[in-house]
């Protein structure tokens, strides 16, 4: 029975331990080295990965899970224990910290008089003179002292940031709040990706292994945008949005690539823009061979029809963004409309159809034809998409509240100093009264000598200055008498 | 009579270094200033960063002739040079900031820039306020190193992207150079304490010349038989190495390196020869040539990594396994690039140990208060550590949608963290204090190093901005 206590005992001291912390942060340090010099698994390609590594060290990689470090077992379970080992210590220590909340040492013992390393013992006349001179030097140096006992036996007690003690719990607090809040995303929250056209909508997101992800809410792009500097470098993406839920509006606004949209904890970024490789419109210039005065504009969406006169219409069939002529083929190089080349197919009553061929940079290429009409290209507008990151991260508010805990832990861990006095009158053991001053400092204490030194000479000069005062006093009275 | 001769002595050549240095400095701004007027533009960034630079060197140069002589005066002059390089270097932060219409904070270039001025401001204020008076002697080779490196980095000023158009990033980027500035003066600091607290330098003189020796029997493992040295070929437009076969990377030979690089590991060698000869034979004097032949194998040691540099960089050479010429390039071989660049740094230190103890007493405060203060400014640097990566979190954030997304960059910050938060818990719950703590603090800021440098040019990542 007494074994298996001492087993429990044990473990729990060795959980506790700070040299177990050490320890720990010692491997996590390892580990997360470790993946960043191994390629990582989603972010590199298979085939980079083959390459840069022989297959059996790549099995061996895989196996360890050292290529996907930062999601393994072992590196959770590391981060685990990290988080267990902060807890119990803190458990382990913090009944000792609570003592300096809960029973504050107002009236130190004859045995901590002797034993404080900070002290010094004043001569005073009386109880009454020197505690009084004490109250007053204390003020001074911006302490509130406190009367601690009764009538007659009183002595003082001051101390200032008593909170500073409880720092390191404070940061180890925020600490477990904002692993907290990353284990919190890493289970239930999502990373996706959607790609809307220029007034599309969509209701589901594309996630990373391929699948799509149905939101309870609809997104409209009402409109997007790229703007350049002058050398023709992005300045600003930008996307009008609209959310829709049962077909109604409820939200509207305008992200930019800093200033993501957000909606039902859903957060959409920009990320991306560019030209689908499709064409949105054209413009075109129908002029009647017959009576060149008389043109007419057109615009066309693709394979819409529009009728010319009563006997021909036209039709948009076909669009090449990039085109260039490979063995006899026609094929685009890119998406970009570097040379558009558009396909028109002109049905007339008599003379049925016939399919031509209208090109953007060479706008006087035509096509001989029986037609009446010549077709001149005027203008064009390509069709873009808005690239939006959509992530879902619930427990996100722990973490930034975690960050704030700790950025105030911190300075409390740094820049506050739990102080303490104490002035007791005490007798010298040879009759004489002293007044017994000390003080102590949970850190700093070299600083923290001089601020007593401080103190200490301001108290001699207060009682220099009553003994004055008094010997003053009694002259006069001697006078009056 | 004798005493007073003795002391007048060094003051006189005290006044030659000075003297020498000061010429250098007037010379230097002298040409520099024709050459601007010439040109037209005086009051230009780069001009700026020029006569910082020459202050700056100039203040490396007092510190380290203090180092070697002793002679307080140096320490002074130096400490003026600082002061002006300073100037120098706020008029150039300033005048890119007007030019570019944000903080400079964008590009690697501006990072260091800011990060020279940060240490040069701690410095001084170190230096006044507490009255470390050569803690020069490492934070100014360090300056002058970042801006020599400035120096070879593209600096046109570029408009912002928009994922850099955030505040948060100018907060980000700013806490990062004041957090990493500040390490490098608890750095200084720990190895002052080092200095002043006497230790036995032996240990360290073998334990850093087999380090060397490592670093350059695996660079001597490229050694071809030509005598050159052969290195992976670099596709600069793809950014990439390129592969001969499917598993075979393509190498390139750069001829005579190879027998350059032998010449150093030799001269590396030596001092750890020395150490164990005058280990066995209890020999002291073998001592004093360990540490000439170290001197000696640092000298080379800058030799070898210029000549890498400068040939590695640009330039395209023969291939042994097929007929043609191709490019390689620095980031083709990052790993014989840090090992030099790591073997320098080990070096310095080891360097630094070595100088005249009682000189340098005097200018320094007691060991207790070099500890206290180097634990103090990590104080400083820690929080400020935090801070900067929570302000980089919220940033990539509002960017990306994730904060937190393990690349490289920020790993390495978060390591850097975790050091320094083992530091202060062996500090404050362990009571580590003296050699051990300054130990801690010099491994922390050589985790800062790679942090900054390592990651941006060894490590790929979402950082590629920095």
């Amino acid at each position: 029975m007494s074994e298996k206590q001492s087993l429990a005992h044990k473990l729990w001291k060795t959980f506790s331990s700070v040299a177990t912390g050490i320890v720990l942060l010692i491997l996590v340090v390892i580990a997360s080295a470790a993946g960043t010099f191994v390629l990582q698994r989603p972010i590199t390609e298979p085939e980079q990965m083959q390459r840069a590594y022989s297959p059996a060290t790549l099995r061996w990689l895989d196996a360890t899970q050292l290529t996907d470090v930062f999601h393994s077992w072992w590196f959770v379970a590391l981060l685990s224990l990290l988080c267990i080992n902060i807890v119990l210590a803190s458990i382990e220590r913090f009944p000792g910290v609570w003592r300096y909340f809960s029973r504050p040492y107002r009236r130190p013992d004859a045995h901590f008089l002797t034993g404080l390393p900070l002290h010094a013992e004043i001569p005073v006349r009386s109880t009454q003179s020197g505690v009084a001179a004490a109250e007053r030097a204390f003020r001074r140096l911006g302490m509130k002292p406190q009367h601690v006992g009764g009538d007659g036996n009183f002595s003082l007690y001051a101390e200032r940031h008593r909170f500073a003690r409880l720092a390191a719990y404070v940061v180890h607090l925020s600490l477990l709040l904002i692993l907290g809040g990353g284990i919190v995303d890493a289970v239930w929250g999502y990373r996706g990706y959607m790609s809307l056209t220029l007034d599309g909508q969509s209701s589901e997101i594309d996630m990373r292994d391929g699948t799509k992800k149905p939101i309870p809410f609809t997104v409209r792009c009402e409109g997007a945008g790229q703007e350049n500097y002058a050398d023709g470098s992005p300045r600003r993406w930008w996307s009008r949005l609209t959310v829709l839920e049962n077909g109604r509006e409820v939200q509207r606004k305008e992200i930019e690539v800093n200033e993501p949209l957000v909606h039902r904890g859903l957060r959409f970024f920009q990320s991306g823009y560019g030209s689908t490789g499709e064409v949105g419109s054209i413009r075109l210039l129908a002029v009647s061979k017959k009576t060149p005065a008389d043109s007419r504009e057109i615009v066309l969406h693709p394979n819409e029809t529009v009728a010319l006169d009563a006997e021909h219409s036209v039709q948009f069939t076909a669009f090449v963004p990039d085109m260039v002529i490979n063995g006899g083929r026609i094929e685009s190089r890119s998406d970009q409309p570097n040379n558009p080349a558009i396909q028109l197919s002109v049905a007339s009553k008599q003379a049925g159809e016939s399919k031509m061929w209208l090109f953007a940079n060479y706008p006087d290429f035509s096509h001989p034809s029986a037609l009446p009409y010549d077709f001149k290209f005027q203008d064009l507008a390509m069709g873009y998409f808005t690239g939006l990151q959509v992530s879902y991260e619930p427990g996100q508010w722990a973490v930034w509240a975690g960050c704030i805990v700790m950025g105030i832990g911190l300075v409390m861990a740094f820049y506050f100093v739990h102080i303490r006095y104490w002035a007791v009158p005490v007798d010298d053991g040879r009759g004489r009264l002293m007044l017994w001053v000390g003080a102590a400092a949970s850190k700093n204490r070299e600083q923290f000598e001089e601020c007593f030194r401080k103190l200490v000479k301001e108290i001699e000069q207060e009682l220099q200055a009553n003994a004055t005062e008094e010997r003053h006093t009694k002259s006069v009275s001697l006078v009056n008498a | 009579m004798a005493r007073a001769s003795a002391d007048s002595q060094p003051v006189s050549s005290g006044n030659l270094l000075t003297v020498l240095v000061s010429l250098a400095v007037v010379f230097l701004l002298f040409t520099a200033f024709l050459g601007a007027v010439k040109s037209g533009d005086v009051y230009t960034e780069q001009n700026l960063l020029y006569a910082a630079l020459i202050l700056y060197g100039a203040a490396t140069a007092l510190y380290l002739g203090f180092g070697v002589t002793g002679i307080p005066r140096y320490v002074h002059v130096a400490s003026i040079a600082t002061a002006l390089g300073f100037l120098f270097n706020t008029l150039a932060v300033g005048h890119r900031w007007y030019i570019s219409g944000h903080p400079p904070f964008s590009s690697i270039y501006e990072m260091l820039l800011c990060f020279v001025w940060t240490l040069a401001a701690l410095t001084i204020f170190v230096e006044r306020r507490y009255h470390v008076q050569v803690i020069g002697t490492v934070t100014m080779p360090l300056a002058t190193l970042s801006v020599i490196l400035i120096q070879l980095l593209p600096s046109a000023v570029r408009p912002l992207v928009p994922a850099l158009q955030s505040t948060w990033l100018h907060i980000h980027v700013s806490l990062a150079m004041l957090a990493y500035a500040a390490c490098a003066v608890s750095f200084a600091l720990a190895m002052m304490f080092l200095i002043q607290d006497r230790i036995r330098t032996e240990t360290f003189l073998a334990a850093t010349s087999a380090f060397l020796v490592s670093v350059y029997i695996g660079i001597a493992s490229r050694f071809d038989p030509s005598g050159g040295l052969r290195l992976i070929a670099w596709d600069a437009q793809g950014k990439q190495e390129i592969f001969f076969t499917e598993k075979a990377r393509l190498m390139v030979v750069i001829p005579e390196l190879g027998w350059m690089f032998f010449l150093v590991l030799a001269a590396v060698l030596a001092p750890l020869v020395f150490y164990f000869w005058a280990r066995l034979n209890k020999v002291e004097s073998a001592m004093i040539w360990a540490n000439r032949a170290f001197f000696v194998g640092a000298l080379l040691q800058v030799v070898g990594l210029s000549a890498f540099i400068l040939r590695a960089r640009e330039g395209v050479y023969h291939s042994p396994q097929v007929e043609g010429t191709f490019a390689t390039s620095l980031a083709a071989s990052p790993f014989i690039l840090a090992g030099l660049i790591g073997g320098l740094f080990a070096s310095a230190l080891y360097l630094l140990l070595l100088w005249r103890r009682p000189d340098l007493e005097r200018m320094l405060p007691a060991e207790e208060t070099l500890d206290v203060l180097t634990y103090k400014t990590i104080g400083i640097a820690f929080p400020l550590l935090t801070l900067m990566i929570a302000a980089g979190a919220y940033w990539a954030n509002r960017t990306w949608g994730s904060y937190w997304s393990w690349d490289p960059k920020e790993t390495w910050a978060l390591i850097t963290w975790l050091v320094y938060a083992g530091y202060l818990h062996m500090r404050i719950t362990r009571g580590w204090r003296g050699r051990r703590a300054a130990y801690f603090a010099i491994i922390g800021f050589a985790v800062v190093l790679f942090t900054f440098f390592g990651v941006t040019y060894l490590l790929p990542g979402l950082h590629a901005y920095a």
